[in-house]
């Protein structure tokens, strides 16, 4: 029987273990998933695996085993990587057809009517059949990720692994990647192993691998799991005696609450995780602004914006307000147009057609924008910091260049550092510090000159659960305390749940604006945000 | 203006801790300049020689004679032309010199005599001087009585030492190459990470950080001219300074800013720090060669001379040639002052327009 098994395997990147004495098993036609954050080593394990990088320890397929990339290479035909990214391995100028060919030759595989007939049938399958001709470049991300994984696909590799394959990619296109890979199983029996973002995806697994620090924390099956902390979920209470977490309407905590129980997520397993740990999320609190301001009813109203690059629509006519302390979800696949949007709201981007309004004032030129500069927190995506200053140093660049008094930054520097809980942090380089501590600074520097509105980029993407927790708690303090508005793009459809109003974009067009309450009265069957947004998804299709 | 001190003062400790870039420009302004100077020769040094001789000896043995280091090796003999071709095709040998059988009869006799010198013309200006010196050698062994005498004067530069001259002409090269790169590299990397957005949308005049910015790194590049200066151009190859070394330093600023103003473009058009390497050697190849750093203008083919008169360097090059040899004052630095400020305005205008703003 043809099985995976890893024994005690470490991957070490300059004395620092990415994971530490793994071991697990896997069975033929299993799927296995490995969740976690950036960083918690879910891609490092997925490599040494792949017999790309160097590791300790011992990796067994069907009876050959190997301790290094070179031992790897006998298993090398049998196997398929599809690597991070999306259409990484892919050719801009290459047609799809020409892409099957490509791989085929790569892996030398003869073209005998057996080839063509599973290369039909895996064009079939992801839906790709009608754009042969069509060149990568012109793909959706969800078109070039099927494309990436039949490729992967073509030489039929026994052992299958998928790093992040669904990371960014619209709903619609991930639950057909997923029904690609559950049909490859069934009919060739295929060891898979796909790490994700999205907790969503767990379901479609048969077992998971909560990855956290390097470490796994949990394994089994989603259902086992969730049961596992069922006994730890309480309706949300505001019960702060004991040691608890409080996140999403639910409240976990190792020891009994007053509190009536109810039906837990599986992030709920990394809350119950750090409290063994013991380990909370530091309570956040936001005081009142210094300085009073007058926020208009609108805050920002666009109607028909625009953009065009060459003959690639990146926005089409998008009609949008955004109220007076109110947060705004703009959610899409990557590619979708949410940056290009937020980036034509700053100036950064030219707007092509359509007419903006900011903080009731009508947007023409550079000059317009120059009053409202100090209004304005941006937050860009992967968090723009200068990476050869310490934090603190960052700040008061930030705060010397709002031309704000030094006194006043350095005390204000001094509460978001407390609030937000990174004065540790303030004499590290921001290279050195985990991505969620980052994320909290980079917020800061966005606050120093106490704004009215925010615009937030992508800022939780590749943030573990609980700093992805905070950072939110973070969000609803400033809206209750300070009445900012908020304008935040992300692509995990789920985070749809904590913003007041939602607003999704596919390719450049927006095809969903509505409260999140009234998003779930019109979708009544709905379970979660993923299944409303396939919805529009599909009715969009 | 307190920004402007902060964006510089920034700029300057980001600097200082890129251990990498501070080595490269240390490298750059000392070891670099000085490898050039006294690497690069075009004086014939350690040539070697090789020669049949049919003649019998004496008068050719005598020419040899004069074939002496450190202009020249020892000359070889080889037994036969065919031979002696071989050498010079293996490359072992780079002038051979054939005295045919009848070579020393003739000349005794008073009649014309051949002296055949075979060349490798692929190293040409080492050959071709050699050649010189062979004439040089032949006249003075003739003792010819011709009724004039040439007395030279060397002006400016006594010794024709030519390190100190190719010294600093590989300093200039350098100065536009990281003004170029420095200027370029800081505004790109803060593309790369997303801050140039943010610092776009910061409630400041964009021109103020573009200035201070790339005036931060014209201030490392002339702190590192100084450097060099002391350590290898007066300090190793004597260079004399014959003008005032202030009007030099003023014309340095001035240069480093105009080529500032080149990076500033480039890093306009470039998306990250690999396209930046790539588009400044495009760019920094013909600003040299347009320069007159390796050919004199007037060598030039006329269109390239016309060309010639848009790169700053011409202006630097010849600014400071004059300054160091011939002592030229102020006044007469003022065409060269100006060219160079003028090309640094209008690049610095292209570079502004192009590097970002809102819209």
């Amino acid at each position: 029987m043809t099985t995976l098994e890893i024994r005690d395997v470490s991957v070490i990147y300059k004395k620092l273990a990415a994971v530490s004495h793994i071991s697990l098993h896997v069975s033929k036609g299993e799927i296995i998933g490995f969740i976690g954050a950036d960083g918690a080593g879910k891609s490092s394990l997925i490599h040494a695996i792949a017999g790309v990088i160097q590791f300790e320890g011992e990796i067994l397929y069907s009876g050959h085993s190997y301790h290094s990339p070179q031992e790897a290479e006998a298993i090398k035909p049998i196997m398929g990587l599809m690597p991070q990214g999306i259409g990484l391995v892919l050719y801009d100028t290459l047609s799809v057809m020409e892409h099957l060919e490509f791989f085929a030759d790569l892996r030398g595989l003869t073209k005998d009517e057996k080839f063509y007939a599973y290369r039909k049938k895996l064009l079939h399958m992801s839906g790709l059949s009608d754009f042969t001709d069509r060149l990568a470049g012109n793909l959706s991300g969800g078109m070039m990720q099927k494309l990436s994984l039949i490729c992967t696909l073509l030489h039929r590799p026994k052992l299958l692994i998928l790093d992040e394959p669904t990371t960014g990619v619209d709903p619609l296109s991930r639950l057909e990647l997923w029904e690609i890979l559950d049909n490859i199983r069934k009919e060739e029996g295929t060891i898979i192993i796909v790490s994700t973002a999205y907790m969503q995806e767990a379901a479609k697994m048969d077992r998971i691998f909560l990855f956290d620090e390097g470490n796994i924390i949990a394994q089994g099956t989603s259902r086992a799991l969730l049961n596992s902390i069922a006994s730890y979920t309480y309706i949300a209470t505001q019960d702060t005696t004991k040691n608890a977490i409080t996140f999403d309407k639910r409240t976990y905590s190792l020891e009994n609450l007053n509190a009536e129980h109810t039906q837990p997520t599986l992030e709920g397993l990394f809350f119950i995780n750090a409290l063994k740990n013991n380990k909370t999320l530091a309570p956040v609190t936001i005081e009142q602004r210094q300085t009073e301001k007058n926020i208009p009813e609108i805050v920002m109203q666009a109607k028909g914006i625009s953009k065009y690059f060459g003959s690639f629509v990146a926005n089409d006519h998008i009609n949008m307000t955004l109220k007076r302390g109110e947060i705004l979800g703009l959610l899409g696949a990557n590619g979708a147009g949410k940056t290009t949007f937020i980036k034509m709201l700053l100036g950064l981007y030219k707007i092509d057609d359509g007419e903006l309004k900011l903080l009731g004032k009508s947007i023409k030129s550079a000059q317009d924008r120059m009053t409202l500069k100090g209004k304005i927190g941006y937050v860009s995506q992967h968090f723009a910091l200068y990476n050869d200053m310490t934090v603190k140093e960052n700040l008061i660049y930030f705060a010397n260049m709002h031309k704000i008094p030094l006194q006043t930054a350095m005390q204000r520097i001094n509460t978001y550092a407390k609030e937000l809980g990174f004065d540790k942090h303030m004499n590290d380089l921001p290279k050195e510090l985990p991505l969620g501590v980052n994320q909290r600074f980079s917020i800061a520097a966005a606050l120093l000159h106490e704004p009215v509105v925010l615009f937030l980029d992508e800022p939780t993407s590749g943030v573990d659960t609980l700093a992805r927790a905070q950072f939110w708690q973070i969000l609803h303090k400033l809206k209750e305390k300070w009445g900012i508005s908020i304008l935040i793009t992300t692509h995990y459809m789920s985070e749809a749940e904590y913003c007041d109003k939602v607003v999704l974009l596919k390719r450049g067009k927006k095809i969903a604006d509505d409260t999140v309450e009234n998003l779930y009265k019109n979708n009544p069957n709905a379970k979660t945000f993923e299944d409303i947004f396939l919805a529009y998804f599909k009715a969009e299709s | 203006m307190k920004i402007f001190f902060v964006v510089f003062s920034k700029e300057i400790i980001s600097f200082m801790r890129s251990f990498m870039l501070v080595l490269v420009v240390l490298y750059s302004f000392t070891v670099d300049v000085y490898i050039a100077g006294s690497g690069i020769q075009i004086k014939p040094r350690n040539v070697v020689v090789g020669y049949v001789d049919n003649s019998g000896g004496g008068i050719s043995q005598k020419i040899l004679s004069h074939l002496h280091q450190p202009e020249f090796l020892p000359p070889k003999a080889f037994l036969s032309q065919k031979a002696l071709s071989a050498a010079i095709f293996n490359k072992e040998v780079l002038v051979g010199i054939i005295f045919d059988s009848n070579f020393e009869k003739f000349y005794r006799e008073g009649k014309n005599t051949t002296l055949n010198v075979l060349l490798d013309a692929t190293a040409a200006s080492q050959s071709l001087t050699t050649l010189t010196y062979l004439q040089n050698i032949i006249l003075d062994f003739e003792k010819l009585t011709i009724p004039i005498t040439i007395k030279s004067h060397k002006l400016f530069n006594q010794n024709a030492d030519n390190h100190s001259f190719i010294g600093l002409t590989e300093m200039l090269s350098v100065i536009t190459m990281l003004a170029i790169i420095l200027t370029a590299i800081v505004f790109v990397k803060e593309k790369e990470e997303g801050t140039w957005d943010i610092m776009l949308l910061m409630p400041v005049d964009p021109k103020i950080i573009i200035l201070a910015k790339s005036l931060s790194q014209v201030f490392i590049v002339v702190a590192g001219v100084i450097l060099t200066l002391g350590f290898v151009t007066f300090g190793t190859f004597n260079t004399p300074m014959n003008g005032s070394f202030w009007i030099f330093i003023l014309l340095t600023f001035l240069y480093a800013f105009s080529t500032a103003g080149i990076g500033l473009f480039v890093a306009a058009v470039s998306k990250n720090v690999m396209q930046v390497a790539q588009l400044s050697i495009i760019i920094i190849m013909p600003l040299i060669f347009l320069s007159g750093a390796w050919t004199p203008i007037y060598a030039m083919h006329p269109f390239f001379q016309k060309l010639s008169l848009i790169s700053p360097l011409r202006y630097y090059i010849e600014g400071s040639e004059s300054l160091f040899y011939r002592g030229t004052s102020f006044v007469d630095m003022l065409p060269y002052l100006a060219g160079v400020s003028i090309l640094g305005v209008i690049v610095y205008w292209i570079g502004f327009k192009k590097i970002g703003k809102l819209f």
